[in-house]
């Protein structure tokens, strides 16, 4: 009898308190940033962006995520922002028609939206702040066909390491890639997939390059590896080191860690998407937006995606390119 | 009365005997088996790909499924039990990052730092046991809920960001080699002889596979069947925790994501390697075994450049082939 007592306070204590806490709608301006999963390093400048924002003009933020880069569990952080009432959201889209919906519907309940390295263009966001992924990794193709101007191989055969096979912004880059190189003696020759875990990914690259001595170079498609120390990975420093004129590798992402990397001559070109600046500007601009203000640096990017044009409000916040020669100055 | 000359001769005459019980016992046992089909692996990435047979990418192998080896024999305790443990993969990443801070921000010497994260580990496997023991939750649920808890501690502590600045004398765990063998293919060594003596040749390890047989049983028979239950879940914390650890050493950092849909790994292992999920029968060798299997099946589908959609759906048909040759063993013996 206790015990039935005990659980039934418990529950009724537990169930008013998160009806307490439904029903209790944000009274001030806040604005959530709403990355693609919590935990993502690559993320993380974007929350520092965003906090950043919220200082200089005085907003509450939030950086609300789901643990797993699902668009389903997005969809559901987004839905309990809705409720909560948020003036604003900046959402980095897992996938870009999973979130339409959500998105027009955060817009019809009076909340401004927009989208952030990961965009939604059959949405009504307000704009989009960042690089297109698919452009990021078109440039990727064109460092490595930079590497490779002088080489004279017949062919030069690259390993593709990716994350989740499928994931959308990865999925652009590859494309951009590939398209950048199509036509050249640069080949796709090996795509390993290392599901967003930077052990695997480490596991992935050391057995390939074991394996593979000759392979002429590895695009990452995600930084994922240059999160460890090149300690943990001897046969890619071994590989890289034993010919480094000929042997190249091309990555997206800067993190902190790669400048030991690049110290050791392990990275050619890493091409870096501010989200930084991703997470200042969407929420400097989301502010304007509830202001009535015009967006800052915006302009119409059209796109045609597969038949379908888009004409896409955008804050380009550019890619930066980090090389031997700039890593020191680049890389804080 | 049998004179000295006699007693040499019958022990002699026995020693066959004996030799030859021992050798029927191994070969019929589930251990075999796996090994054997870990073998035949073996010998078809030997023949087909000649970069499997040097002893770097063997070693390489060994010393990746060694991490899930040593999570794979602590929840293979709990499995034996009749137990589940979900919270293998978070109490990696929380102990990883625990550990990893300790020794690089707060400028603990490593030894301690290493302790205070396998203290830790060894607390959350204590509480999952006491949720499965003095509050009755099903372990399923039990250690669900500690998937989430460890998880979320290993982001709040960390605000997302990995910690780096780990020196040697951390990295030697996961990056160290002793006679020029990874240093934690001997820490898995090490650790599946004890617990397999353990296991077998101790009363409490006997209790265990007593508790999986039959727990009223063994209940009935004055055994403390609670503080079993929380022995094991306590070992599987701990060494969930040397785990990520040395995952974490080896990789320089410890990182809040670590050991994410690490539970799967660690149980397929422990299935692979012959133990049932309803309790009362596994080995220390078969999960070892097991997790050399995984090891093995990804290594081959990046050395013959198979892309890596392939690698779960390999996987789970070597769990399902492996639980049906099991019952077909079971049911005949």
């Amino acid at each position: 009898m206790k015990k039935l007592l005990l659980v039934t306070l418990l529950v009724v204590l537990v169930a008013g308190g998160l009806l307490f806490a439904a029903g209790a709608k944000e009274k001030e301006r806040v604005i959530a940033v709403v990355p693609q999963q919590l935990g993502n390093v690559v993320f993380l400048p974007a929350e520092e962006g965003m906090k950043a924002a919220g200082k200089d003009f005085g907003v509450k933020v939030l950086w609300e995520a789901p643990t797993k880069a699902e668009a389903q569990l997005q969809v559901e952080v987004m839905e309990g922002l809705i409720e909560r009432g948020v003036s604003a959201i900046a959402i980095s889209c897992n996938h870009p028609d999973a979130l339409a919906g959500v998105i027009n519907q955060a817009i019809a309940a009076g909340i401004a939206v927009s989208t952030f390295d990961a965009d939604s263009p059959g949405s009504n966001r307000q704009f989009f702040a960042g690089t297109n992924n698919y452009q990021a990794g078109y440039i990727c193709g064109e460092e490595m066909l930079r590497l490779y101007k002088d080489h004279k191989k017949d062919r030069i055969r690259v390993a593709l390491l990716e994350g989740i096979p499928g994931a959308f912004d990865i999925e652009s880059r590859k494309k951009g890639f590939k398209d950048a190189v199509a036509g050249s003696n640069i080949e796709v020759v090996y795509e390993g997939a290392c599901d967003d875990d930077v052990d695997k990914s480490v596991i992935i690259v050391e057995d390939y390059t074991r394996a593979n001595p000759n392979i002429d170079a590895w695009f990452m498609a995600g930084g994922w590896p240059y999160v460890v120390q090149p300690g943990a990975m001897p046969e890619y420093t071994k590989w890289k080191q034993s010919d480094p004129q000929n042997h190249m590798v091309v990555t997206m992402d800067v993190f902190p860690s790669s400048k030991e990397f690049f110290d050791m001559g392990l990275i050619d070109s890493a091409v870096d998407q501010s989200f930084y600046d991703m997470g200042y500007l969407s929420v400097k601009n989301l502010l304007n937006v509830l202001d009535g203000k015009p967006i800052e640096g915006l302009e119409i990017i059209t796109m045609d995606d597969e038949g379908v044009v888009y004409n896409i409000p955008s804050i380009d916040t550019g890619t930066r390119i980090v090389t031997p020669d700039n890593y020191k100055t680049e890389i804080k | 009365m049998v004179d000295q000359s006699e007693q040499g001769l019958v022990k002699i005459k026995k020693a066959p005997h004996f030799l030859k019980n021992w050798a029927t016992s191994i070969v019929k046992s589930q251990s075999f088996r796996i090994f054997i089909v870990m073998v035949v692996m073996c010998v078809v990435m030997w023949i087909i790909s000649p970069p499997f047979r040097t002893s770097t990418n063997i070693l390489s192998v060994a010393k990746n499924f060694s991490t899930y080896a040593i999570a794979g024999i602590g929840v293979t305790l709990v499995i034996i039990t009749g137990g589940i443990d979900l919270s293998i993969g978070s109490i990696f990443g929380l102990t990883g990052v625990i550990a990893t801070m300790m020794f690089a921000k707060f400028n603990i010497p490593a030894f301690p730092a290493v302790l205070i994260g396998l203290a830790l580990g060894t607390l959350l496997g204590l509480v999952n046991g006491l949720f499965v023991v003095r509050a009755n939750l099903p372990p399923f649920i039990a250690t669900l809920g500690m998937l989430s808890i460890a998880r979320s501690l290993a982001y709040i502590i960390t605000k997302g960001y990995p910690v780096v600045g780990l020196g040697k004398e951390i990295l030697f765990l996961g990056q160290g080699d002793i006679l020029k063998i990874p240093t934690p293919i001997w820490l898995m060594a090490v650790i599946a002889i004890i617990f397999s003596i353990f296991l077998n040749k101790t009363i409490t390890g006997r209790r265990i596979y007593a508790l999986g047989g039959n727990e009223e049983a063994t209940k009935i028979s004055g055994i403390n069947t609670d503080r079993l239950k929380l022995l094991v879940y306590s070992i599987g914390g701990c060494l969930y925790a040397f785990s990520g650890i040395i995952t974490a050493s080896k990789l320089g950092v410890g990182q809040p994501t670590a050991g994410n849909g690490y539970e799967l790994d660690a149980i397929a292992a422990v299935v692979i390697g012959g133990a049932s999920l309803t309790g009362g029968a596994g080995t220390i060798a078969g999960t070892v075994i097991g997790a050399a299997i995984m090891g093995i099946l990804r290594n081959a589908l990046v050395l013959l450049s198979i892309r890596s959609h392939w690698q779960q759906f390999v996987i789970g048909w070597v769990i399902i082939i492996a639980v049906i040759l099991d019952q077909l063993r079971v049911a005949k013996n």
